[in-house]
């Protein structure tokens, strides 16, 4: 059973007044695991797929099914409730909280699920000492690079150990330097630590790390490889 | 979890130091200013009942004229007279003594001078009770004789105590004999036992307040009680009759029993009693206290006003963090709550220094106002007063922070992501 299943899915969303069709019937599937790497040309959809596949939207229509179940049938309270357990989210230009530290900002998510004080810090201080940011937990975003930043938001995504790692652009606003070990720890993640990683990407490194690389066009899938 | 909501609120608030603290500023100025005036308000209603309970005494009331006392009163009016059996008021079950005050002018003749001539003239004659210059000292205000001299001791006694400016004009001295006429052709000869010492300037003013215009007078002729009868007839004319209650005695019962004995008997008396009183200055104090605070309470309208915009600013320029604390797992809760802590929390300092500030700011008016009439204004810190207004503050930001935290709450998560 694939852990992500779309099927027909058309999203179709306002902008202004005129409406935009993001989605136009895409069918994809995702197995537990699997690094995935989704690209295409701006405005070929891939944003709308990713708030999609994070539960952060909902399809206008067709079904997108999430470890075998109908996310149409789920009430709100159950979607925030996956999306805070199941899913990671790695942004492009990192989305830190700035008025929190970086160890606060990695305890965040598992402020939101009730975990106890003591488990959340040692599991933020681990997380982050994973990441090679150990000297850096008291740090605010703004004193850190945006390599180290983005490497809170990896530890931040992990927080509450989830199944699925989105990351968008998570080199767009890095140098190749910087970027490097992002990639390294999303692969790793996939490898060793039995995560299924979704690469949104431009960036041909990041795409080369994947298993799989889905080209997206005018709001389908235009080829899997 | 709220213990969390509330550090990352300070938090929040501390990074926007310049904004917040303007935001605050809002809150403390209308906070100041009504705690100040409601403490100003407290201690003046403290300070007066405090001087009414030293004065009068917790275990006696006033007999005084019906209407005398009350919203129907007029004060500054000469006071009523009203006609009292003070023997059948003294046979009264519960009361232990009573004093009566009463006062005529009568006609007036000093002792014969150096030529044999006597100055006489038409003078205010004062009948005290002599309990009034021994049990209800305080009521009179300094009743002081000048040294050599003394007060009237039994009631009955045919002596005179001189206002010293009545004593220069009949040029009387201790041991002089006056003549006092009263109705068509009663007199009597008084020997003058005392002359009162001048009032010191302003001390006795505070003293005097609640004497009901007995206060010591350099213009009138104090005699005994009996001594007006015999000149003005039987308990005529009496201004005031203080009664003190038996001890272990219910004042209000005592005072109850006494008004319909002696309205039977067809004196219009209404009997006033310390809480009568208090009740009169509590009612009249916190009128104008909580008129004052309202007026004080609009300011702190204009400061919730501030926090809500505050709020907006803060979640208009948040949104992107919105989205992201949602991406991240909050539910529409969290935000909720994270935002209105926030608003609360900003509520609440405002609260705290506003009401340091106005403590602080109704001791020293309390010191300036005490100084201009001449009292001492007991300061009020009332612990209730704090509590709520503290909390009065939090929710006043919580309140503010409701609507800009519901549209918070309320964000698409997709819209804040997406949101520059």
């Amino acid at each position: 059973m694939p852990l992500l299943g779309l099927k027909e899915i058309t999203k179709d969303y306002m902008l202004g007044k005129t409406v935009v069709h993001a989605l136009r019937g895409l069918d994809l599937r995702i197995d537990e695991g699997e690094t995935v790497a989704i690209m295409g040309p701006s405005g070929s959809g891939k944003s709308t797929l990713m708030h999609i596949l994070g539960v952060l939207d909902i399809p206008s229509k067709g079904s997108a099914f999430f470890a075998g179940k109908d996310l149409k049938q789920l009430a709100e309270h159950q979607l925030v409730s996956l999306r805070g357990k199941k899913i990671g989210f790695v942004f492009q230009t990192f989305n830190l909280i700035p008025t929190l530290s970086a160890q606060q900002n990695v305890e965040l998510p598992m402020i939101f699920q009730g975990t106890r004080k003591t488990v959340r810090t040692k599991r933020a201080r681990d997380l982050l000492s994973m990441v090679g940011l150990a000297d850096r937990v008291r740090h605010k975003p703004n004193e850190l690079s945006g390599g180290e930043r983005q490497r809170v938001a990896v530890a931040r995504a992990l927080a509450n150990d989830p199944a699925i790692i989105l990351a968008d652009e998570p080199t767009g606003n890095l140098d190749t330097e910087s970027g490097k070990p992002i990639l390294d720890m999303l692969k790793r993640l996939s490898r060793d630590g039995g995560k299924t990683v979704i690469i949104v990407t431009h960036d041909p490194d990041a795409a080369a790390i994947a298993d799989r690389i889905v080209r997206l066009r005018d709001g389908r899938v235009v080829q899997e490889a | 979890m709220i213990k969390d909501f509330f550090l990352l609120a300070a938090q929040s608030i501390i990074h926007r130091k310049l904004r917040s603290w303007l935001t605050v500023i809002g809150v403390f100025i209308g906070v100041t200013a009504v705690v100040a005036l409601i403490s100003i308000g407290l201690g003046l209603d403290r300070t007066i009942k405090d001087q009414v309970a030293k004065i009068f005494g917790v275990d006696t009331f006033m007999l005084l004229h019906e209407g005398a006392f009350g919203p129907q009163s007029h004060p500054g009016g000469d006071m009523d007279e009203y006609t009292l059996d003070l023997d059948y008021l003294r046979s009264i079950d519960g009361v232990r003594i009573a004093a009566a005050v009463r006062e005529q002018t009568g006609f007036v003749q000093g002792p014969p001078g150096v030529d044999g001539q006597s100055i006489q003239g038409f003078l205010p004659v004062m009948g005290l009770s002599p309990e009034l210059t021994t049990e209800f000292k305080s009521f009179l205000g300094s009743l002081e004789v000048q040294p050599g001299g003394r007060l009237f001791e039994e009631s009955g006694e045919p002596v005179a105590v001189l206002g010293e400016a009545v004593a220069e004009r009949l040029q009387a001295s201790v041991g002089s004999t006056i003549l006092v006429g009263g109705d068509t052709d009663l007199e009597q000869s008084l020997t003058v036992v005392g002359i009162l010492s001048p009032a010191e300037d302003g001390g006795s003013a505070e003293d005097s307040t609640f004497s009901a215009g007995v206060g010591p007078s350099p213009d009138t002729i104090y005699v005994p009680f009996e001594i007006m009868d015999s000149l003005w007839g039987k308990d005529e004319n009496v201004l005031v009759t203080l009664v003190r209650t038996e001890p272990g005695e219910d004042v209000e019962k005592v005072a109850d029993r006494v008004e319909t004995a002696v309205r039977a008997r067809g004196a219009e008396v209404s009997a006033v009693t310390y809480n009568d009183i208090s009740d009169a200055i509590g009612t009249m104090t916190s009128t104008v206290s909580a008129f004052l605070a309202g007026i004080a309470g609009i300011s702190l309208l204009v400061g919730g006003v501030g926090v809500m915009n505050t709020m907006f600013t803060s979640v208009l320029e948040r949104t992107k963090e919105i989205g992201v604390m949602k991406a991240v797992g909050a539910k529409n809760s969290h935000v909720l709550l994270i935002f209105l802590t926030e608003s609360g929390l900003m509520g609440l300092v405002g609260g705290i220094v506003g009401t340091l500030l106005g403590l602080g700011l109704s001791a020293v008016a309390s010191m300036f106002i005490g100084r201009f009439f001449n009292v001492d204004l007991v300061v009020v810190a009332s612990p209730t007063l704090i509590i709520i207004t503290l909390l009065g503050s939090f929710l006043i930001g919580a309140i503010a922070g409701l609507w800009p935290a519901r549209r918070a709450s309320k964000l698409s998560v997709v819209d804040a992501l997406r949101y520059e």
